[in-house]
Parts: structure tokens; sequence; C-alpha cells
């Protein structure tokens, strides 16, 4: 399968404060991958050496010359004083196929509808963007992402703020959006029991560590433990892995 | 009153252009929040003119820089060059900013008073409407035409950079080549209209006509409408009321402004939209 990001060796950071280093991971065609950690941990910094808007420091992250990112934003990136319809701002995905001093014509309106229909909100096109929910929010700005036709859907904090329902509707429509149309997807979350049930792998950043692999490589009580510093326990409820910290200490190797 | 209104009409005839110029640009200025920035810019370009005057009252030979026009135009192109950096120190910009609006402010009146050229302190808050030529008003057309091409031209570029940069950056956009068109020609306006209009005039309609412009609509093109619409009533209405009054025509003019901002807020009150 073809890699359309690769991480090589590669040292993460701003100036001369290095945040991560040793950094090597692929992202292949097809993959549904979560980059996982709490705030403050570098998830944001590999975000940025990914999309290329952060200059790797050593080693080397190297893209596929035809890729082509669809980046939604964290909601709260977006100015919602800007007067714009939802359609607006669906268009916007497609302004640099567009082309330069150039406006979008019938044909743009028409796939940035179709991505509206696409995530389930074709109703609200012409609505103010100001006037939707945080969820109808989230959908506008994945049906952006779309209507570029990406090859890697990347998603930053998608569910942050929400309530139960509108997280478990977006994190459904990623997974669809995954399962049916065999999107590449990143997701990028601080909430590792709501990321885990859905993707296929993990990467988990933690203080200056990392480490990558399938769901079911990273969730286990040893790869967290150790990658955590404080001993936690991996349930499982109704099919659903939840971790939760463990509250008094048993010893780590009694568990699974 | 018309006989009147019409004897100065090139002055009214400058003062629209310089008001539909800042009032496009003015939507920016309000939506990207930097409405401080222009107040600053405002300010850097009327201690350039006097810079300008003193230098010339000093008997300094500078050739063309000498003219309060060109010289307000470089110093507030260096501004805008910093400011369109966006470089980041210890110091937070705004207060960054904060230093430069009076340091900028204080300079421009120390130097007027040492200015031998008795082209009074007036410039600093009410310009001299009334004096524009129609040559004047010529400069400022082909100041404003092309600045005003260049935001029609650029207008979805303009707009996704101000709405969400970073998504603009992953889709290849040069953030930062598209803020410094933008501080650039927010810069050449103001440069060029603040002999004529005055650090209050030029900012009142930066972003007064644009407040105005998003009370009334709820997209893009209607807030653009109704800026405009708002600065060229306020700039005819300010100006008719001034000349036969004998009224200061600047203040005036951004009076009217203000009475705009505010009819337009009790018309969205009444209209139950907030």
């Amino acid at each position: 399968m073809t890699s359309l990001v690769t991480f090589d060796h590669a040292t993460l950071g701003y100036g001369r404060r290095v945040v991560l280093t040793d950094i090597s991971f692929d992202i292949p065609d097809g993959d549904f991958l979560g980059l996982v950690g709490p705030n403050g941990a570098g998830k944001t910094t590999i975000l940025r050496a990914l999309l290329g808007t952060l200059q790797p420091l050593g080693g080397s992250v190297t893209r596929s010359p035809t890729l082509r990112f669809g980046y939604v934003p964290q909601r709260d990136q977006v100015d919602y004083n800007f007067p714009l319809k939802v359609i607006d701002v669906v268009m916007m995905g497609r302004y640099d196929r567009i082309g330069l001093g150039r406006r979008p014509n019938a044909d743009d309106r028409r796939l940035a509808e179709e991505a509206l229909e696409h995530v389930g909100i074709a109703q609200l096109a012409d609505y103010p963007l100001a006037d939707l929910s945080g969820g109808q929010k989230q959908r506008t700005l994945i049906a952006r992402a779309l209507v570029g036709e990406p090859n890697i859907l990347v998603l930053d904090e998608p569910t942050n703020g929400m309530d139960l329902v509108a997280t478990t509707q977006i994190l459904g429509l990623v997974r669809e959006l995954h399962d049916r149309d065999g999107l590449t997807v990143l997701m990028v979350s601080h909430a590792l029991n709501e990321v885990a049930n859905y993707v296929e792998r993990i990467a988990l950043v933690v203080e200056g560590g990392f480490q990558i692999g399938t769901t079911e490589e990273i969730m286990t009580e040893e790869a967290l433990t150790q990658m955590y510093g404080i001993p936690v326990e991996v349930d499982s409820f109704d099919g659903h892995r939840i971790v939760v910290a463990r509250r008094r200490s048993k010893p780590v190797h009694d568990r699974v | 009153m018309f006989d009147t209104v019409i004897l100065f009409r090139q002055a009214l005839y400058g003062a629209l252009v310089i008001g539909v110029a800042c009032s496009v640009l003015g939507v920016y200025v309000v939506l990207r929040r930097i409405v401080f920035v222009g107040a600053t810019l405002a300010q850097i370009s009327s201690a350039g003119i006097a810079l300008a005057l003193f230098l010339a009252g000093a008997g300094v030979a500078l050739g063309p820089l000498l003219h309060p026009t060109v010289m307000s135009l470089v110093l507030t192109l260096v501004a805008v060059m910093f400011f369109a950096s966006g470089a980041r120190g210890r110091i937070p910009p705004d207060a960054t900013i904060g230093v430069t609006y009076a340091v900028a402010a204080a300079l421009g009146i120390l130097l007027i008073a040492k200015a031998s050229s008795g082209e009074a302190h007036d410039i600093f808050l009410q310009g001299n409407i009334l004096g524009i030529t129609r040559g004047d008003t010529l400069v400022l057309l082909a100041v404003a035409v092309p600045v005003l091409a260049l935001h029609v031209l650029f207008y979805k570029e303009l707009l996704f950079v101000s709405f969400d940069r970073e998504t603009a950056r992953t889709l290849g956009y040069n953030v930062r080549r598209w803020d410094l068109l933008l501080y650039l020609t927010l810069g050449v306006v103001i440069a060029s209209a603040m002999q004529f209009a005055g650090v209050m005039l030029v900012f009142n309609f930066l972003v007064l006509p644009a407040v105005t412009g998003l009370l009334l609509s709820q997209n893009m093109r209607g807030v653009f409408f109704w800026s405009v619409v708002s600065a060229v009533v306020a700039a005819i209405l300010g100006f008719s009321l001034s000349v036969p009054f004998d009224l200061p025509s600047g203040p005036a003019i951004s009076a009217a402004s203000g009475a705009l901002v505010l009819l337009a807020w009790l018309g969205r009150r009444l209209a139950g939209r907030g």
C-alpha cells in the first residue's frame, strides 16, 4: 500500500525548543489513524509537521507528491464573526482548485451542495454559519474538507466541547467516510476513550514519548501504563474498550 | 445651502473617494479585529506629515521625500511591513501596537510644535477636507481604484486567509503574502488620505461604516454594500451640514457615521436580530 506521509527519524520543535525526537511512522493509503495524547504533549506539533506548516528540525517528513489534505480545524479556530453562509464556507475547500482571481461557478456550488448532503446537512446550505450548533458547524467544516476531493482527511479535535450525542454522531460520520468511501483519515484527539473505539491504529504522544500501533497493540495496560507513567486499566464494556486510571495500586503484571 | 456645497464640490468628491476606499478595507479591519492597527497606521501616517513639515521648516533638502504624502507613505509602509510580518516577541502584539500608537501621536505633535511651516495642528485631527482640489481628487482616485480592483480580484483569497488561515495554509496559500497585500493596500490608502481627512476621519471611515454593514447584513456582499453606502451617505450628509453651518467637516462626517451606526443598531433590534 502506498504511503501518503512518512516521518523518518524526525525531530520536531520550534526554533531551539525540541518537542519530540526520533519520530518514525507512516500513514498508508486507506489508514484510519488516531493521533492521541494529552494537551501539550506534542500532537499539534506532529500535525503541523504532517501538514507541512512546520519543518522538522532533524530527520525528514515526506509527503506523496499527489497528496491533498482535507483539513478540518478545531471549531474555535474559525472566526464566527464573519457573516458567511454554510455554502460559502464549504466552497472555500475548492478555492485553490478554482484558481487565483476567479470566482466559483455553478459546478463548484453543486459540488459544495453534494458535500453538504454527504455529511447530512444539505438543508442548512443557506443558513448563517454562526447560527449552527457545534455538531452542525463541525459537519460544515468536514464538508469543506471533502469538497476539495482530498486523499486524506485530517481532523483536529473534532469532538472538543461536544456533548455525548454530537460526539457519537461526528465520530460515526467520520467512521462512515472511512468505511464507505475508503477515505484515509487522521484524527487528532486528547480523548483516548472516544477515539479508540473508532480508529484502526493509534499513535500515542505523551510527554515526549511516542508509540504507534494497531488499536489492539496500543490499548493494553502494559503499553498505556508505560506511556502514561501511572497504572491504568483497560476494561471492556459492551464491546467498547475503556481506559481508566487505577485508583488502588495493583502490580502491573497481574493485568492483561 | 446647496450653492455652498457646490462651491466645495471637489472637497466632497475627495471625501467620497476616501470614504469608499476606507469603508471597503474597513470590513477586513473590523472582521480581523485589527481596529487598533488601523488607528496606529493612521497616527504614524500623520506623524509622517508632521515630519515632512518639520524638515521643510528646518530647511532640510530631501527632494520629493519632503512632500507630506510621500513621507507619510514611507513611514506607514515601514509600519505595515512590521505589522504584517506578525513578528512575536516577549511583548504581546497589541501592547507593541499601543506603544507605536502612543509614540507616533506624541512625535507628531512635538514635530508640528517645532515646524516653522504654519500648516496648523488641525491636520492631526481634522485634516483639511475643504482644501481638496481637483488634482488631489485625481491622485486619491489613482490610489483608490487600483486598490479596490485588487480587492475585487483577490476577494476570495483575502477572505479565506482572514477567515481561517490554518486551513488556507494547508491548501497552499502563502498566508503571510496575502496578509502583506491587505496591509499594504491599507497603508497606501491611509497615507494618501491622511493629509486631507486627518486621523479622526480616516479612522472613522475604517471602522464605523463596516460596523453599520455588519449590523445590516448577514452576508459578505451585503456587508460591503452597506459599508460603502453608509460611508457615502455620511460623507454627503456630514459635508452638506458642515459647510452652511460653518462646522468642521471631518467631525461632522464622523458624527453622521456614528448616527448611521446607531440607526443600523436600532433597525437590527427592531427586526429582532439582536
